[in-house]
């Protein structure tokens, strides 16, 4: 079965790339969509339904954690796991993070997409 | 023998002789006697000099009046006789009466003598004070039953210390015939120098507390104090503002406790304080939406018998927001120029290892979309770098301009060809309006202006949406003129300035500027844009455009080492304009 993953971030080249890479590494195994701001992520998660989303924590507009505050409310975004993006040095700010059931971290400025793989696979199962 | 005509004569002069003599006996005499009176009147003034110092001396450190009284009353034996010296004082609640016995005298003498005080007390102060409480001490010879003499001499001397009577001070004996006014005049000048000491230091301890009261009251740190048992003794305006204190009085320290009930244990605290005999300094208390630098620290007193002990505590409540604020606001800076440095870093390194590793450089369309992503890339890493250098040399004062003679007109019509591209991909329209006048050649660092006009366009671009209209203007100010004016009159698209700047005091100038239809600028905003610390970029910016907001800032600096000036004029939903000014 096919797999939906949402990437919502701001970073057009970042999204891209990490789009590539899944579609490449998961060999056919995810249809991976994307969203430009927290905004329109919330109308596409809503829309999309996805099983996974990528979350940048540092948008314009709609931040990474309202977004999780809004989209946890929600019937259809209640247990969907999701991946976040974001830079060693806010690591600290996200205690918020694990109240709003983050499963994942990616270190924006330091990531491997064989590591990314491996954690969308674990969560994927 | 003597003629006897002779014999009346000699006994005249024999008579002569021996009253003379007697005479000159009597006059050394009277010399002798006044000379003697006079020893004895300089021995005595000396005397008198010598205790005065003395009594001075002793009383001038100290305050207390009894302490004072009780000098007084141990060295007067030294020149005055008497049987008891006594002096009663006046207190708020009750009267203190002490009598020092030179001799023993009986009980009725003393009952005698106070009952004696306690009148002319009254009488001085026109007010009956039978009924009031008498504190007795008794020091010195035993009392005794069975010698029954009564006062026969007696001396009363009103006790007077700034002008208000305070207390009598007696001496009496069971001799009489004592005391005459004449001679207690040393006991008047005593009394009255120890008088004026204590009204003097009573003067300049009020001084003393009126300035460390002023000093209390003009503080902006919250000042209070307690004592060993933590009851507040001062606490200043400020500190009372900090708790938000509106009652009459001197707050309670309950007032304290329970105002930062939860952010700070303040009675632990003065406790630690004062038992372990240390400063304590609490960082960051936060209280009411403030931060707080608290400390707290014993107070020891250090005059007098008392010097060195702890008499009580002094909690001090500095508000440090600001500086919190500010550091805050660095803080957000650099974490965000760190993230927009490392993000195109990370995707760089990314695009790296994407090209080598898949297949992408297989597929041509594919890579040449990673080509450009990494020129898109790097671009916007360098141009972070070059706004980051450029702020610097503006902070360290070391913005030069290279000038020469340009065309400003041209180098405008020029950029706005260069951004038509991008307005016409976003459906926004552009227009130039060059007004009559404006010279040929300005005198101008042609690639800083261009860097004002790709800042001024980028931004315009950013925040008009579809279908409005971005337009250029440029035209002459005249000195006494306001540019809106000038603007209006060859009926350019202008929001007012919102800075209220006086355009009209500017020398004559050439005006470039660029009006744009977007969202506006909220006043507040506009404050900040030129604060590199404060844009409110992030919040506000469009996702394809952001930015550190160091373009405005740089911007300033620019027009600054050309002599101009910078305007912004905003209206929420209806635009802006940014101007600036190039003095001919």
């Amino acid at each position: 079965m096919i797999k939906k993953i949402l990437i919502i971030d701001d970073d057009k080249i970042f999204s891209k790339i990490l789009r590539d890479g899944l579609i490449a590494g998961g060999e056919g195994k995810y249809e991976v969509i994307a969203a430009f701001d927290g905004e329109e992520g919330f109308d596409v998660a809503i829309r999309e339904k996805p099983d996974l989303i990528m979350l940048d924590m540092m948008m314009p507009k709609v931040t990474g954690i309202e977004f999780l505050r809004r989209y946890r409310k929600e019937e259809s975004g209640k247990d969907t796991p999701v991946i976040v993006e974001t830079q060693l040095s806010d690591l600290e700010k996200m205690s918020e993070g694990v109240e709003l059931g983050v499963r994942g971290y990616i270190i924006k400025s330091d990531y491997s997409l064989d590591t990314i793989l491996r954690q969308v696979e674990d969560i994927l199962k | 023998m003597v003629p006897r005509e002779l014999l009346p004569i000699i006994v005249v002069l024999i008579t002569l002789y021996l009253v003379v003599i007697a005479f000159s006996y009597w006059g050394v005499h009277r010399i002798k006697r006044g000379v003697y009176a006079k020893d004895t009147e300089i021995k005595r003034r000396l005397y008198e000099l010598a205790i005065l110092k003395e009594i001075a001396d002793r009383t001038v450190y100290s305050l207390n009046i009894k302490k004072i009284l009780d000098v007084i009353v141990g060295s007067l034996n030294q020149f005055l006789e008497y049987s008891v010296v006594s002096y009663m004082l006046l207190e708020p609640s009750k009267v203190v009466f002490k009598a020092d016995l030179e001799r023993s005298v009986s009980i009725s003498f003393i009952k005698d003598i106070r009952t004696r005080m306690l009148g002319s007390l009254s009488a001085l102060l026109g007010r009956d004070l039978s009924a009031v409480e008498v504190e007795e001490t008794i020091t010195g010879a035993i009392m005794m039953g069975v010698t029954e003499e009564p006062v026969r001499s007696y001396f009363n001397i009103p006790l007077v210390i700034g002008d208000q009577l305070v207390g009598v001070l007696t001496v009496s004996h069971t001799k009489a015939g004592l005391y005459k006014e004449s001679e207690m005049e040393i006991l008047y000048k005593i009394v009255n120098q120890a008088s004026q000491a204590v009204s003097k230091l009573e003067d300049v301890v009020k001084t003393e507390q009126g300035k460390i009261a002023a000093m209390l009251e003009s503080m902006l740190e919250g000042v209070v104090m307690t004592d060993l048992d933590y009851r507040v003794i001062a606490a200043n305006p400020a500190a009372e503002a900090v708790i938000g204190y509106k009652g009459e009085g001197v707050p309670t320290i309950f007032n304290f406790i329970d105002a930062f009930n939860e952010s700070l244990d303040i009675r632990s605290k003065l406790e630690e304080a004062i038992k372990l005999d240390k400063v304590l300094t609490i960082n960051e208390v936060i209280f009411n939406n403030k931060y707080y630098q608290v400390v707290v620290s014993p107070v020891k007193s250090n005059i007098g018998l008392t010097r060195g002990q702890t008499l009580g505590g002094v909690i001090i409540l500095h508000d440090v927001t600001h500086e919190k604020e500010a550091e805050k606001m660095r803080n957000d800076f650099t974490s965000m120029i760190v993230h927009e440095l490392r993000s195109p870093l990370g995707n760089i390194k990314k695009i790296g290892e994407m090209m080598r590793s898949s297949k992408i450089l297989e597929d041509k369309q594919a890579s040449s979309e990673y080509v450009s992503m990494l020129y898109e890339s790097s671009s916007s890493m360098l141009d972070l770098v070059n706004d980051l250098l450029d702020v610097a040399k503006l902070e360290a004062g070391k913005f030069s301009v290279e000038k020469s003679s340009v065309d400003i007109k041209e180098i405008l019509s020029e950029r706005m060809k260069f951004f038509e591209a991008t307005a016409r991909d976003a459906g926004i329209n552009m227009n130039l309006i060059v007004a009559e006048g404006v010279p040929n050649s300005v005198s101008v660092d042609a690639k800083r202006i261009t860097q004002v006009l790709n800042n001024l366009f980028s931004n315009a671009l950013i925040y008009t949406l579809k279908g409005g209209t971005v337009t250029a203007i440029c035209f002459l100010h005249k000195k006494g003129q306001t540019i809106s004016d000038e603007a209006l009159a060859v009926s350019a698209p202008w929001v007012s300035d919102s800075m209220s700047l006086d355009t009209t005091i500017l020398p004559d100038s050439v005006v470039v500027a660029v009006t744009d239809t977007g969202e506006g600028i909220t006043s507040e905003n506009i404050e900040k844009l030129f604060n590199k610390f404060t844009q409110f970029a992030s919040s506000t910016r469009d996702s394809e455009h952001k930015g550190t907001g160091l373009g405005l800032v740089i911007v300033k600096g620019i027009i600054d080492a050309h002599g101009g000036v910078v305007g912004v004029g905003s209206k929420l939903k209806s635009g802006s304009t940014f101007y600036f000014t190039i003095p001919l």
